[in-house]
């Protein structure tokens, strides 16, 4: 038994402490790749902002989009309601409500998790101390996840953590490949080829894949190849596939799920629709990455429609 | 460390007048006295620590908006032996089991007024009676099922009830997390000597929750309890959650439920409409059904009081309970006592005068200086004039506001309120203290070993509600020796 109320708490909880983790993870390897490229190829931080949902409420609070604002705005700012400390703060508020459901020591975890984020948020933008703060969030939210997996029952409650954890991950590593592969694809300075190999490698450390890529593919980072495993890899935890596959799964698991299972068919079907070759192109893969996010949003709507109580209710 | 100290003519629970410990608080006073201040402190603060961590909240709204603290506690354990504990327990059952005599009387022939042990113009306009509960007979006849009551110690020693939280009192989960974080604090003393459990209250209450559902159930299915809350502002909202948690039951808010055309109760799940057999609701009557009650109430579930009415659905306390927590009503719980019971008090009321009658009404206006006036129906320490701390001008509007409308009016001495030592300012110093322990009744009652001692952190202080900067204590009732 699963209230309509806490179910959907419980999958935007799941959704911003993925969004949370998800965008600490590009911020950490962007700083990172910062400081191996060469002057010739300028820093460009503005398209994080792409990665993360848009310019929304950035450009009338920021002067220009340099490291620090950037950073400042994708980290620490309340304003920021996608904000890694906004995310942080909205998943805790929505599992407050919830605390019922939670293993007790799931809750110590959001709340060190929240902690973590209100007493780090700040000095967490410096480079310093960026990283140190990036892990730590990251770390406190695998903790979370290792709770989550190790104490509580496989119930209604835990599928639609899980779903909503699929939901989003999914969509944001969509992002992630349209934004920075498309980068990589478009107009580039001159000679920046050299810096190919580096670039690509990049993309998959955004995702935390890079390690599992080298063992998948053995053969360098080209461009199809990490299309194609981001994409498809079905047996990697943060490639599209798998996401979708997660969500599909989580979905059969619970009742009055068909409009959500037809949802998660068709955009499997949008995935496996077209050749990693064809991708080879900003603009092919922009309109590819742009279909996979109106399907995953499609299952979302599907989601909300069968089990958020917002469709009439017998009385 | 140097002696614990006390106040002179006071009564503090661990050590008596020439310094020696309380018998039962020996083991904790021998180990506070071998400890220096700093030990004590740094025990103090890895305890406000986990409290953080595991976040023991409470709202506030004194800024309007409604903020998360973290729950106050001393770590200095308040003590009490197992033979008084008894005894208090004793009282405690006699009380509840009066109280809910008289509340289900009043609903149904009145009988203590028509033999004239109550005046009836308390039930005529008594804020809290609900005349829409008249004629109803929930099951065993027990109406207020949750009872906290507040207990106070007066200089001589004696325990006084001060008041009978009927409606939806709180503190209950507090009690539990301050066990929790008390056998940290003291690991070595539960080790070497018997401190009563208290980490069954979730197991009983249950219990009893799922007793009260309609007999009808027996062999159809397993009645479904939950726990209604207005929500996350509410100030109790962490307690909600933690019981609902521990008896394992939906924590559901107002709009998870709807009541249909045949006056049943369902909440809505994602596998669609779901039947609700008991309600323990922390949601007070006059926001419980807007059909019935307040109709601007979001909180409550329209048609509840239909449900309940036709025997559908459990809900405790039950509607109504209040008619019996009133500080004016209180006043004559002794004689409910002797007329229901036909025995004699076991746990005394504090002596209260009541302004409806003249020749009491002549008193308190002539003693107010020495006594706390109360209104009838304010709680958490809002609302009451301590004659002895009052300015003339105040003392005169009390009296002013008294004659307006005596019946709603009573007025007590003012109690010496027992001390415990509590750590201050870098010293452990006598702080005044109640004890609010919690009452469960439906086929047979249920009283929590020892309760929530609740501590004025204000030197001098009597204010020990945690709204008004209270702080609390475990409560740790020990088997003697």
């Amino acid at each position: 038994m699963l209230l309509s109320r806490v179910a959907e708490r419980l999958y935007w909880a799941a959704r911003y402490l993925e969004r949370a983790e998800g965008t600490a993870r590009i911020v950490r390897e962007h700083s990172n790749v910062i400081v191996d490229l060469p002057l010739t190829i300028p820093p460009n931080w503005g398209h994080l902002l792409g990665i993360t949902g848009g310019h929304e409420g950035f450009d009338e609070r920021y002067e220009g989009a340099d490291e620090a604002s950037i950073v400042s705005f994708l980290v620490a700012d309340p304003m920021n309601h996608g904000s890694v400390y906004s995310s942080i703060g909205h998943a805790r508020d929505n599992l407050r409500t919830c605390r019922d459901i939670l293993p007790t020591q799931a809750w110590n975890a959001v709340n060190d998790l929240y902690l973590v984020a209100v007493r780090g948020a700040a000095d967490g933008i410096q480079r310093r101390h960026r990283s140190r703060f990036l892990e730590k969030v990251i770390a406190e939210h695998q903790r979370l996840l290792g709770i989550l997996t190790t104490t509580m029952s496989r119930d209604e409650a835990y599928t639609m953590l899980r779903l909503g954890r699929h939901i989003e991950r999914g969509d944001m590593v969509t992002r992630v490949l349209d934004v920075r592969a498309g980068l990589l694809l478009g107009e580039r300075p001159e000679r920046a080829e050299l810096y190919d190999d580096l670039q690509w490698s990049s993309v998959l450390r955004s995702l935390s894949a890079l390690q599992m890529y080298n063992r998948r593919a053995a053969k360098g980072a080209g461009a199809v190849e990490v299309i194609r495993f981001i994409l498809g890899e079905g047996t990697f935890p943060r490639s599209v596939a798998y996401c979708l596959a997660g969500a599909q799964s989580s979905a059969r698991e619970l009742p009055l799920s068909e409009s959500v299972l037809a949802a998660c068919r068709a955009a499997l079907l949008e995935l496996s629709s077209s050749d990693p070759n064809a991708l080879l192109d900003a603009a092919q893969l922009h309109s590819k990455a742009d279909r996979l996010q109106i399907a995953i949003g499609a299952i979302n709507d599907r989601i909300a429609g069968a089990y958020f109580g917002h469709t009439a209710w017998p009385s | 460390m140097a002696d614990l100290r006390t106040i002179p003519l006071l009564w503090d629970e661990l050590v008596d007048a020439h310094g020696n410990p309380r018998p039962a608080a020996a083991a904790l006073v021998e180990r506070l006295r071998a400890m220096d201040i700093e030990e004590l402190q740094q025990r103090q603060g890895l305890a406000e620590v986990d409290i953080v961590a595991l976040g023991i909240t409470f709202t506030v709204y004194h800024d309007g908006k409604g903020t998360d603290r973290a729950w106050p506690m001393d770590i200095v354990p308040r003590v009490i032996g197992a033979s008084e504990w008894a005894r208090i327990e004793r009282g405690l059952k006699q009380r509840l089991s009066a109280l809910n005599r008289f509340i289900d009387d009043v609903y149904h022939d009145r009988k203590i007024v028509a033999d004239g042990v109550f005046p009836d113009e308390l039930l005529q306009d008594s804020v809290n009676l609900r005349p829409e509960c008249a004629g109803i007979s929930p099951k065993f006849g027990v109406w207020a099922h949750i009872c906290g009551s507040d207990l106070v110690r007066d200089a001589d020693g004696v325990v006084y009830v001060l008041e009978d939280n009927l409606r939806v009192p709180s503190g209950a989960s507090y009690l539990l997390q301050n066990r929790a974080i008390s056998k940290r604090a003291f690991a070595d003393l539960f080790e070497r000597q018997s401190i009563l459990p208290v980490d069954d209250y979730p197991d009983h209450l249950r219990r009893l929750l799922v007793s009260l559902a309609s007999d009808e159930l027996q062999g159809v299915r397993h009645p479904q309890v939950v726990v209604l809350t207005p929500g996350v502002y509410n100030s109790a909202y962490f307690e909600h959650a933690f019981l609902a948690q521990q008896m394992g039951v939906p924590l559901v808010e107002g709009a998870d439920l709807f009541v249909d055309t045949s006056n049943r109760v369902w909440m809505r799940t994602i596998d669609g409409p779901k039947p609700v057999d008991v309600i323990y609701r922390r949601i007070d009557d006059q926001f419980l059904d807007p059909e019935v009650f307040r109709k601007d109430s979001h909180l409550g579930v329209p048609g509840l009081m239909r449900s309940w009415c036709s025997g559908n659905v459990a809900i405790a306390n039950a509607p109504g309970a209040g008619v019996a927590d009133d500080k004016v009503v209180y006043a004559w719980a002794p004689d409910f006592i002797r007329y229901y019971l036909d025995e004699e008090p076991l746990l005394p009321n504090v002596p209260t005068y009541r302004c409806l009658y003249d020749d009491e009404l002549d008193y308190v206006v002539e003693h107010a200086g020495e006594l706390v006036l109360k209104p009838a129906n304010e709680s958490g320490g809002y609302g009451l004039t301590i004659g002895s701390a009052a300015t003339e001008a105040q003392l005169a509007a009390a009296i002013a506001a008294i004659r307006a409308d005596p019946r709603n009016w009573v007025a007590q001495p003012i109690l010496k309120l027992s001390t415990a030592p509590t750590l201050c300012a870098g010293e452990l110093a006598p702080r005044h203290v109640d004890l609010r322990p919690f009452v469960l009744s439906g086929r047979d009652t249920y009283v929590t070993m020892g309760g929530l001692t609740r501590v004025a952190l204000v030197d001098g202080s009597l204010v020990v509600n945690s709204s008004q900067g209270g702080g609390s204590k475990d409560t740790w009732v020990v088997e003697d020796s």
